[in-house]
């Protein structure tokens, strides 16, 4: 079996890849992609220790994120799209006061 | 013609060595750890309905593992809750015009710092309902 070691380091990278890409992108699509890499990056976690214990908690767990990002998902996009309604852009960096 | 995408590279790039470093630490502190043989499933393990039983709180899963049926309905709600959200924000009237969180874009506060009086001569006194 693979070492567990080997996941949290799959894991940590791609988390990394998404923090990468939050603090460097501005258009608000690519930060949407990026945090689904973070949560994918924790999907991985639970599912390796899932497996380092025997346990199916992980799993189900992991299962329980994916509906999460799925929701996220969906109320990102509806903000995006009153993003460019409002902005004619989706950079983020436009949007800097709370109430207009 | 087609075009491909090109990576921009520059000084915007610089707030993602916090990123590549963070990687780093996490390696270091990864590969620094000791952990035992992984358990694993075993080869005829049933994970998928173990996975079903857990989810309801059934106690008829092969493989132990906790119940998680609150977990469940709370994330139906919120998902749900999403949905509806989605809707709400991307919401058009008949003719296609759009009307949920319209606004002006910051254009009149951007005028107002800049101090253009003349930009906020057709905006109401109550911002107006856009």
């Amino acid at each position: 079996m693979v070492p567990v070691q080997w996941y949290l380091l799959l894991a940590a990278a791609v988390f990394c890849i998404g923090l990468f890409g939050i603090l460097t992108r501005q258009n608000a699509l690519l930060f949407l992609m990026s945090v689904e890499l973070m949560l994918n990056a924790a999907n991985i976690n639970l599912v390796a220790f899932s497996a380092y214990w025997g346990n199916v908690t992980g799993q189900t767990f992991s299962l329980f994120t994916m509906a999460l990002a799925a929701a996220e998902v969906a109320v990102g996009i509806g903000i995006i799209l009153v993003l460019y309604r409002n902005f004619d852009d989706i950079d983020v960096t436009l949007a800097k006061e709370m109430r207009w | 013609m087609t075009t491909k995408p090109s990576l921009r590279t520059g000084s915007h790039l610089l707030p993602g060595l916090a990123a590549v470093a963070l990687f780093v630490v996490m390696a270091a502190a990864i590969l620094q750890g000791t952990f035992g043989d992984p358990q694993g499933f075993g080869a005829d393990a049933a994970i998928t309905a173990s996975i079903g039983y857990a989810m309801f709180n059934l106690d008829m899963g092969a493989i132990p593992g906790e119940g998680m049926l609150v977990a469940f309905i709370v994330i139906a709600v919120a998902l749900d809750a999403a949905l509806d959200g989605a809707i709400l924000l991307a919401k058009r009237e008949k003719d296609g015009s759009a009307v949920a969180l319209l606004a002006d874009g910051g254009r009149q506060v951007h005028d107002r710092i800049r101090g253009d009086a003349d930009a906020d001569a057709d905006v109401d006194a109550d911002g107006g309902d856009r």
